[in-house]
């Protein structure tokens, strides 16, 4: 009897490991049919391009009190669907999923505050770049973190799973302790809470947040290399990378991401960071240097 | 697939299982426990308390957990009372466990047939001797099957913890990808790591239930 018993669930959970096999062995085989993006002309076609943007991360990208989205990046958007003469259908997105949403399909660009680096570029394509950033550190007015070398062994600085300033910590900064989140939104309210000692991101981010609330500062205004912020396409989408492009070189002759800084970002960071902040045309100051860096 | 990859990211998925084990294992304990006293009071018929239970099972059957944990995390601290990611993880686990352990409970106590209590009755036994010694054991044995199946449950639940900076299987295999976008090996990591948890409880699962069939006297 015990031994039929055994018998059994032996072979059931054989079934199983065997149904586990079977269903990690498919996924090379979806994987290679990758070539899920749509050309300008498909998308046109379609009627509606779909933008990847965030929904929580003012000023660049949130959602209003009327339900509608705005921001910096959102502005830019606008452009891209009147440009492109479709609707835009956006799709609200976390920064850790960026890179799988275009791998996917799920979008035809993102325009969610994607800082170029050169591990994201092996998996994306960058178009030309819209805006600078470096990254920050924010902490509380009573305890100001002005140096990395500053965060004792209990502290935690809180980062934003999938940015740039978690990946730059994790590789130069081992020693310090990460708390991670996956939303802007409850990273913040963690810091308002006080669960963490600091909190680590795009300069641009925590500097709005410590303009927006009151008993924090910016102990750290600029960490690590000098990085831009660029609209990212699926990898091999050709037409619409180079679509983009000309549509960014064309909006440098308007000074369009000067008007979108007046619009957008002015009321937070005031006049003193738009010449910092903004990328016109696609050329950055100093290129060589911020090339050398990366 | 790239071996060499998922051989580097399995310390980080070692270490997420055990945050995860220990995490979801202290969640069902207290589930456990919560779920027999309120499933003894509703049995009891206590008043007052009982009361109190049925509101409790109410509230936490009826929210998800991700609420519960964003409740005890973010809201908490505001009228401070500050708990740890850790403790919150547990605690809402062990919460909303214990209302459906409550129900499952229950359930069990309620197939005893009543010609059971009525003959301990008649044989001098007090009310609580008859909890204890009849009810119980029959109805414990008989809710094993739903008892089970809320340990997997709970144990799954798990994989809302990121929204707390708690980092278990979910968050970190989410992590990774977000780093290195290294997909397809961290989600297939991801299934095994689920796996290995969750397989031997549904197996050990399976040999109580059997050893425990002795509760059908009666029915």
């Amino acid at each position: 009897m015990s031994g039929i018993r055994k018998n059994r669930i032996a072979k059931s959970a054989a079934a199983l490991i065997g149904a586990a096999a079977l269903l990690t062995g498919t996924i090379p085989a979806l994987a290679d049919e990758n070539a899920v993006y749509r050309t300008v002309e498909e998308i046109q076609e379609s009627g509606s391009v779909r933008i990847g943007v965030f929904s929580d991360k003012s000023p660049f990208g949130y959602v209003d009190e009327y339900g509608e989205y705005q921001g910096y990046d959102v502005y830019f958007a606008r452009r891209i669907g009147e440009d492109l003469g479709v609707e835009i259908e956006y799709v609200s997105t976390e920064a850790a999923n960026r890179i799988e949403y275009l791998q996917t399909g799920k979008v035809d660009i993102i325009l969610a505050n994607f800082t170029v680096t050169e591990e994201r570029a092996e998996e994306v394509d960058f178009a030309l770049p819209y805006m600078n950033v470096a990254l920050g550190v924010v902490s509380p007015e009573d305890a100001v973190i002005e140096s990395l070398d500053e965060i004792g062994e209990d502290q935690q600085v809180i980062v934003i799973s999938g940015t740039t300033a978690e990946t730059y910590l994790e590789k130069n900064n081992p020693e310090i302790r990460l708390q991670k989140y996956d939303a802007y939104a409850e990273a913040k309210t963690a810091l308002e809470n006080g669960n963490a000692d600091a909190w680590a991101n795009d300069n641009t981010e925590v500097i709005a947040f410590a303009i927006e609330n009151e008993g924090f500062v910016v102990g750290i205004p600029s960490l690590g290399s000098a990085d831009t912020i660029a609209p990212a396409v699926t990898k091999g989408n050709e037409s619409l990378l180079n679509w983009l492009n000309e549509e960014i070189k064309a909006l440098g002759e308007e000074a369009f991401f000067h008007q979108d800084y007046e619009e957008t970002l002015l009321s937070t960071y005031g006049a003193d960071y738009e010449d910092t902040l903004v990328v016109e045309g696609g050329v950055i100051a100093g290129e060589e240097e911020a090339e050398t860096e990366a | 697939m790239d071996p060499e990859v998922m051989k580097s990211y399995l310390p980080l998925y070692r270490d997420a299982l055990f945050l995860t084990m220990r995490i979801g294992w202290q969640g069902v304990l207290l589930a456990l426990v919560l779920g027999l006293v309120c499933a003894a009071v509703l049995q009891l018929k206590l008043p007052f308390i009982r009361r109190i239970v049925a509101v409790y099972v109410e509230l936490f059957r009826n929210t998800p957990l991700l609420v519960q944990l964003f409740f005890l995390y973010f809201a908490l601290p505001r009228i401070g009372i500050r708990i740890s990611a850790e403790v919150c993880g547990w605690v809402g686990l062990g919460l909303i466990g214990g209302a459906y352990m409550t129900e499952t409970f229950r359930s069990g106590l309620d197939s005893i047939a009543r010609i059971q209590t009525e003959s301990a009755a008649s044989l001098g036994m007090t009310r609580f001797q008859i909890f204890r010694y009849v009810v119980l054991p029959q109805a414990v044995a008989s809710s094993i099957p739903g008892i089970l199946a809320n340990i997997i449950f709970l144990l799954k639940e798990t994989s809302v913890f990121s929204t707390i900076s708690l980092m278990d299987l979910m968050f970190t295999a989410k992590d990774l990808i977000g780093m290195y976008a290294k997909t397809l090996e961290c989600l297939t990591l991801l299934v095994i790591f689920y796996l290995i948890m969750l397989l031997p409880v549904s197996v050990a699962g399976s040999i109580i239930e059997r050893r425990l069939r002795y509760a059908e006297f009666g029915n």
